[in-house]
């Protein structure tokens, strides 16, 4: 027996160690303690809890009996499992698929609420269901969605509006209710959260606090730099997605928004149309009974232009200082100009402007402001002052005077099937077209209504009619001998001839009974003046002033076109003095008057068809109006473009050196209460546009006069804008006509949508946008027109002169 | 004798408790709160030398108020006295250390009023200095941001850390011994520092704030210990069929903890606050099983794999259950590094939750389970063992050899080393001898066959006392009450894993960038 050294090696885990079993076993008091050689190891617990007595009893009864005995376990809290309602709890049963179990992460989030109805909600629920239907998980959803968008700061009542899509009552009801809830809520949340860490380590010791995130030190052991690195770049990434969700959500939001007020405005201006409420004074009244909060009032819908708007209660949330006072920037660039008549704008803009300054990037700018899904856009975009420095319309950009008022429409228009002579007879006076003749080209142009636009620009508004065809042989020499009698028939009794001829023009059927009509004076046909007749003209007006404005209700009425004068497209100059203007209006006016009667009969299938919808939309409108260009207007224009090199009847012309004096117009045919829609589809839906500048329609309480005018321009008027250059020169007067729209009109079945929904936007706008329409539309066309830009350019520098007659 | 009025927090005096026999037992408790229900006076006792989950509110009438011993300020007393071993940060050591450097508020109500009973009637130690309170006697429990590691090195500390050091003991086979051997003895040295006030000062002045390592699952440094994380907050919890009493404090949102019973669903583990909200929550969920991929089914035993970073919710409340029955585990990081196997046991209704463990997708320290918890109803019925039994199959197919992740608790080490030396046992007594040679084996083969970490073999062999030192070489002796208990034991154990009906890929999750 060998002595047993007194010190064991080690123990080798790698060292085969022998098995010696029952009877084989060596006795054991031979063996040497190997305490000493083999290291006790630990037992992996904390020291303090080893020595606990429940753990020592059983670690001892486990050894002496090398099992468990029941009395020597390790006590625990009880457990229950008799919960007796559990089949009723969980309900139905659960077949164990016969495949294992597979899961699709993203499966696993579906959209169910957070939020678990309690008793108490309950309660509310059933209160709720006797007056409407809510279903305890519409209910959940509703207090959800608060709860998520609520944080520190309760989200308010009319964020919650937006957050629910429910009935009004309804999301009041669960509002107030929520917020009561809430207040009494012990925890930070309706629904129990695991407290979240804070960012300035506050919450480190909160024992509340769990599932920190991992951010500080993230256990990189490779390429530590590089994770780290990568890791905040991901982050970043990260934070900027967040970003860019937010903002397409608001985006979202506001559009909703922007719809639902479009919505709410077209309800409004219906419920006033019914109720009559012209003057705004049931609005009004029903305002300061609710004006404990502001209230969005309905902005003008580009339809809704007849109503009188108090501007400046329609104040943007965000900018009602920056909105009041750029309005007040605007008058006074724009007043001071005016001399003594408003109504007449000599605008002494440079006639061209660089065209790059209205850049693509204004569109954009204000497409993403403003989104395509929109069909009326109509809140401003919210940056426009520093881009109104790039307004292409400057001093001449229309901007709603405030408290402007809008006149009702007559009420007698929608009661066309009376047969009320009085009624009838009113109507006529208000559809004011008559017989119009040209100088250049020297034609008849049929029945037209005219307008003055901004800059003294004078508008025909062409009315088709079944004699159009006749109409057209009429030579305006053959009215020569007659003509200047026609314009100085004195406006009052001009009202009574009118209506006496009413009976007439029903049953106009022959050219030769028109010609008789026009000589006998039963109907008025204009011819525009020869100069030297200006003077006494002038006279007449002034001292007709008070006749006309009373006027002036039903001419505001037919609404009244400002004309954005646009620094790229045509150039309007000065040219044309006031009193020239004024000569020329008051002609147009007892033109209008006298003839309007007479055509009346004849538009009421054309006009009831629009009246009959005050609120019609854009485009239901602009395909009648299409209609109308196509079929009159366009026999017209190219007459009018065909004949315009022909020499002009020679004109005295006091402002020769005035080479662009042109005061473009296109006549266009419309009903007179639908010279907005028409003038502002017309503009839509044409391509051409840019031509064509902008009318915005607006209810100009300064504007005493009615003027018709629109400017015009297009490429296919520029060959002959070109060659009869020389010609207009001579002419001074107020010009007619390029009726480009028309060309394009018939040219282009499909208006461009860009267009018109730019127009449209521009149209019912409240306030100048940083884009104006017309610079929008124009840099559109110069998109669409790549080939003819130049010779839209051309326009610009060589407008040319044309003369009315 | 004591009036009840006087017996405040970290009072030790025996309290009547009856054991699993029925018996009337007085063991010494200490006192970690007060609190008053309609004028009755309710006591949390911690009994000393038992385990924190048998803690409990008793009624005055259970307190022997003859034996008190009120609290010593000095932080050796406890040690020299002979009680050691209670918990650390009780209250008497905590006062100090935090009352000078917070004098804050905290925005949590405090049911919990921790009073500092000012030491008239303590007996004076002789050879200690009697260091005089600061005013403040109120206490803040859960403000602590006193980190250990800081305390040891700080120069700062006045008080000479002599005893701890001696008490300190090292765990040779853990790679974090330094923290470990510091953080083995929490209570001692915040006794010794407890009268640095000025450790605490600095410890707030310096701003930063110490965070628990972010590795592992299970905390052994009590540094984020406090009075709240001491005591229970959840009475009752409802899980299914079951009615469960927690043993350990969990971070459920604190507005639940009120609750007499907290409801969860069975299958997603939400936690509501009623019993109606349950029952509108179950008209939403439509779990039947745990949200993961099934990866074993044997009978009705399954195992589900989720994906702690994948499948948060669930992770979430899975260790938010399993708080309440772990001690040492920490929720104080995302489960995101983790992977959660759960067993569930199957019927008509569904797939039950029985247990479940947690596991590093990539360990460090060899561990294959963070954490291991059977649920209090299926406890004591194999299950813990077939959950330890499936994580060393994972290992077997990982091709890797694990441990538990430490500090074991005592229900994981008794059911570790049962499952250890049974398993172990098994292998050796199945040993064939060749060629009429005794049979023999390595601790390494053992080690690979089971996948079972070689220091845990070495331990199993020495707690079963089969390693002797024999003719120059070491031996296993499998003695005959040895071998009659196991047999007897390996009758008792039905439930095994089946290696065949596992269907297990293991990720490298190192090639998956971070988890």
């Amino acid at each position: 027996m060998s002595k047993l050294s007194f010190r064991a090696r080690a123990l080798d885990a790698a060292k085969p160690l022998p098995i010696y079993r029952g009877k084989d076993m060596p006795d054991l008091n031979d063996c040497v303690s190997i305490n000493r050689a083999v290291p006790q190891m630990p037992t992996g617990m904390e020291k303090e809890e080893e020595s606990e007595h429940h753990l020592q009893r059983a670690i001892s009864a486990q050894q002496v009996f090398r099992e468990k005995k029941e009395s020597m376990v390790i006590p625990v809290p009880e457990a229950e499992s008799n919960v007796n309602y559990y089949n009723r709890l969980y309900k139905g049963e659960f077949k164990q698929p016969k495949q294992f179990i597979h899961i699709q992460p993203f499966n696993l989030d579906n959209e169910q609420p957070d939020y678990d109805m309690d008793s108490e909600d309950e309660t509310l629920l059933n209160r709720l269901n006797r007056k409407m239907e809510i279903k305890p998980l519409q209910f959940e959803i509703m207090i959800d969605r608060l709860e998520k968008a609520s944080s520190n700061q309760l989200v308010t009542l009319q964020e919650a509006k937006l957050l629910l899509n429910e009935d009004d009552y309804l999301i009041k009801a669960v509002y107030d209710y929520w917020v009561r809830k809430r207040k009494n809520c012990r925890g930070p949340s309706l629904i129990p959260q695991i407290k979240q860490e804070k960012r300035d380590g506050s919450t480190n010791n909160d024992p509340y606090v769990a599932f920190r995130r991992r951010t500080e030190k993230m256990q990189t052991r490779k390429n530590r730099k590089n994770d780290e690195a990568s890791y905040e770049k991901m982050l970043k990434l990260r934070r900027e997605f967040s970003r860019a969700i937010t903002i397409l959500e608001m985006i979202k939001r506001r559009e909703k928004t922007k719809r639902e007020l479009l919505h709410l405005t077209l309800e409004v201006v219906e419920k006033r149309y019914h109720l009559g409420d012209y003057g705004g004074e049931i609005l009004n009244e029903v305002k300061l009974n609710r004006s404990d909060k502001e209230i969005i009032t309905p902005a003008t819908l580009h339809n809704g232009n007849h109503h009188k708007i108090q501007e400046c209660k329609i104040k943007h949330p965000h900018h009602p200082s920056l909105k009041e006072e750029a309005s007040d920037v605007r008058q006074k660039k724009k007043y001071p100009k005016k001399p003594k008549l408003e109504s007449v704008i000599t605008p002494q803009q440079p006639t061209t402007e660089p065209l790059p300054v209205i850049s693509k990037s204004d569109i954009k700018q204000y497409d993403f402001h403003s989104s395509d899904e929109d069909d009326f856009p109509q809140i401003p975009s919210p940056v426009s002052e520093p881009e109104e420095e790039n307004d292409p319309d400057g001093s001449c950009a229309f901007r709603r005077r405030v408290g402007c008022q809008y006149y009702a429409p007559r009420l007698d228009q929608t009661n066309y099937s009376c047969e009320n002579s009085e009624l009838a007879e009113l109507d006529k006076l208000r559809h004011r077209h008559c017989l119009t003749t040209l100088t250049v080209p020297r034609r008849c142009i049929g029945f037209a209504r005219r307008r003055i636009g901004r800059g003294g620009r004078v508008i025909m508004d062409r009315i088709s009619t079944e004699h159009d065809p006749l109409l057209k042989q009429i030579d305006p020499e053959m009215l020569n001998s007659f003509s200047s009698s026609s314009q100085t028939v004195d406006f009052s009794s001009n009202f009574s001839r009118t209506n006496a001829s009413n009976k007439h023009c029903e049953n106009k059927l022959s050219l030769s009974e028109i010609l008789s009509n026009i000589r006998s004076c039963r109907l008025q046909c204009f011819q525009p003046r020869l100069l030297n007749l200006q003077d006494s003209d002038s006279e007449e007006c002034t001292s007709r002033k008070p006749g006309q404005t009373v006027n002036n209700k039903r001419v505001s009425a037919a609404s009244v076109a400002l004309l954005n004068t646009s620094k790229n497209g045509i150039s309007v100059t000065g040219g044309i003095t006031e009193e020239q203007f004024q000569t020329h209006q008051q002609q147009l006016v007892q033109m209008q008057r006298q003839q309007l009667a007479q055509l009346q009969q004849k538009q009421q299938s054309q006009h009831s068809s629009q009246q009959m919808h005050p609120k019609a939309q854009g485009t239901s409108t602009s395909d009648c109006m299409s209609k109308t260009l196509d079929s009159a207007s366009a026999h017209f224009a190219a007459s009018a473009v065909v004949s315009a090199p022909a020499p002009s009847r020679s004109e005295v012309t006091k402002e020769q050196n005035t080479t662009h004096n042109n005061i473009n117009g296109v006549v266009q045919p419309s009903g007179t209460s639908k010279t907005l829609y028409s003038t502002n589809m017309a503009l839509s839906s044409s391509p051409g546009i840019s031509a064509v500048q902008l009318v915005r329609t607006v209810g100009h309480s300064t504007t005493n006069h009615l003027i018709p005018a629109l400017c015009t321009s297009s490429p296919q008027t520029l060959p002959m804008n070109n060659s009869c250059l020389t010609n207009a020169v001579h002419l001074n007067n107020v010009s007619v006509v390029s009726p480009v729209n028309v060309h394009i009109n018939t040219r282009t079945s499909a208006p461009s949508p860009t267009a018109l929904k730019l127009a449209t936007v521009a149209a019912s706008m409240d306030r100048v946008p940083k884009v104006t329409p017309s610079s929008a539309i124009s840099s559109i066309t110069r998109e669409n027109h790549e080939p003819e830009r130049l010779g839209l350019n051309g326009i610009a520098e060589t407008t040319v002169a044309m003369e009315v007659t | 004798m004591a009036e009840v009025g006087e017996v405040t927090e970290g009072c030790r005096l025996p309290v009547l408790r009856r054991n699993q026999d029925n018996e009337d037992e007085w063991p010494l408790a200490e006192i970690l709160s007060v609190k008053d229900i309609s004028g009755r006076k309710l006591f949390y006792v911690h009994y000393i030398d038992f385990n924190k989950r048998l803690d409990e509110w008793v009624t005055h009438d259970r307190l022997d108020l003859k034996k008190i011993q009120f609290p010593k300020k000095e932080a050796k007393t406890p040690t020299k006295n002979g009680l050691p071993g209670s918990r650390p940060s009780s209250p008497e050591r905590e006062v100090p250390a935090s009352a000078p450097a917070s004098g804050k508020t905290l925005p949590i109500p405090v049911q919990i009023t921790l009073r500092f009973n000012l030491p008239k009637e303590r007996e004076a130690v002789p050879g200690e200095p009697d260091q005089p309170l600061s005013s403040s006697s109120c206490v803040q429990p859960n403000h602590r941001t006193t980190k250990r590691k800081v305390e040891v090195v700080s120069p700062a500390t006045p008080v000479p850390a002599s005893t701890e050091t001696t008490q300190a003991s090292v765990f040779p086979q853990q790679n974090g011994s330094a923290r470990r051997a510091v953080a083995a003895q929490p209570g001692r040295k915040r006794k010794s520092n407890c009268l640095g006030t000025d450790e605490d000062s600095q410890d707030s002045s310096d701003g930063i704030p110490s965070a628990p390592r972010m590795t592992g699952s299970l905390v052994s440094d009590r540094s984020h210990d406090d009075i709240i994380t001491r005591m229970k907050n959840i009475e009752c919890i409802e899980l299914g069929r079951h009615r469960l009493k927690p043993w350990y404090f969990s971070p459920y949102p604190q507005e639940l903890t009120t609750l007499p019973v907290l409801y969860l669903c069975e299958f997603c583990l939400k936690y509501v606050k009623s019993l109606k909200c349950l029952q509108r929550h179950l008209t939403k969920c439509d779990l039947r099983h745990p949200p993961g991929n099934e990866i074993y089914r044997k009978g009705t035993i399954s195992f589900f794999e989720i994906d702690g970073r994948k499948n948060k919710s669930y992770s979430q409340n899975l260790c938010l259950l399993a708080k309440c029955f772990l001690d040492h585990k920490t929720l104080y990081y995302d489960t995101d590094p983790f992977l959660f196997y759960v067993m569930t046991e199957y019927d008509c209704k569904g797939f039950h939750i029985v247990g479940y463990f947690s596991k590093e997708k990539e360990s460090t320290e060899d561990y294959n389970v963070a954490c291991i918890l059977t649920l209090p109803p299926y406890q004591r019925r194999g299950y813990g063992k077939l959950l330890i039994e499936f994580s060393y199959e994972l290992s077997k197919v990982e091709g890797k050899t694990g441990t538990p992740e430490k500090p074991l608790s005592d229900l994981g080490l008794l059911s570790y080393r049962s499952y250890w030396s049974q398993t172990i046992l098994e292998i050796l007594m199945n040993l064939k001898s060749e060629n009429g040679e005794r049979p023999q084996i390595t601790i390494n083969e053992i080690s690979e066959i089971t996948s079972i970490k070689k220091e845990d073999v070495i331990s199993t062999l020495q707690y079963l006392n089969l390693i002797n030192y024999y003719k120059g070489q070491y031996i296993l002796t499998l003695s005959e009450d040895i071998v009659d208990g196991h047999e007897r034991a390996m009758l008792k154990r039905i439930l095994r894993i089946d290696s065949k009906c596992l269907h297990f890929t293991p990720k490298d999750w190192s090639k998956r960038g971070k988890w």
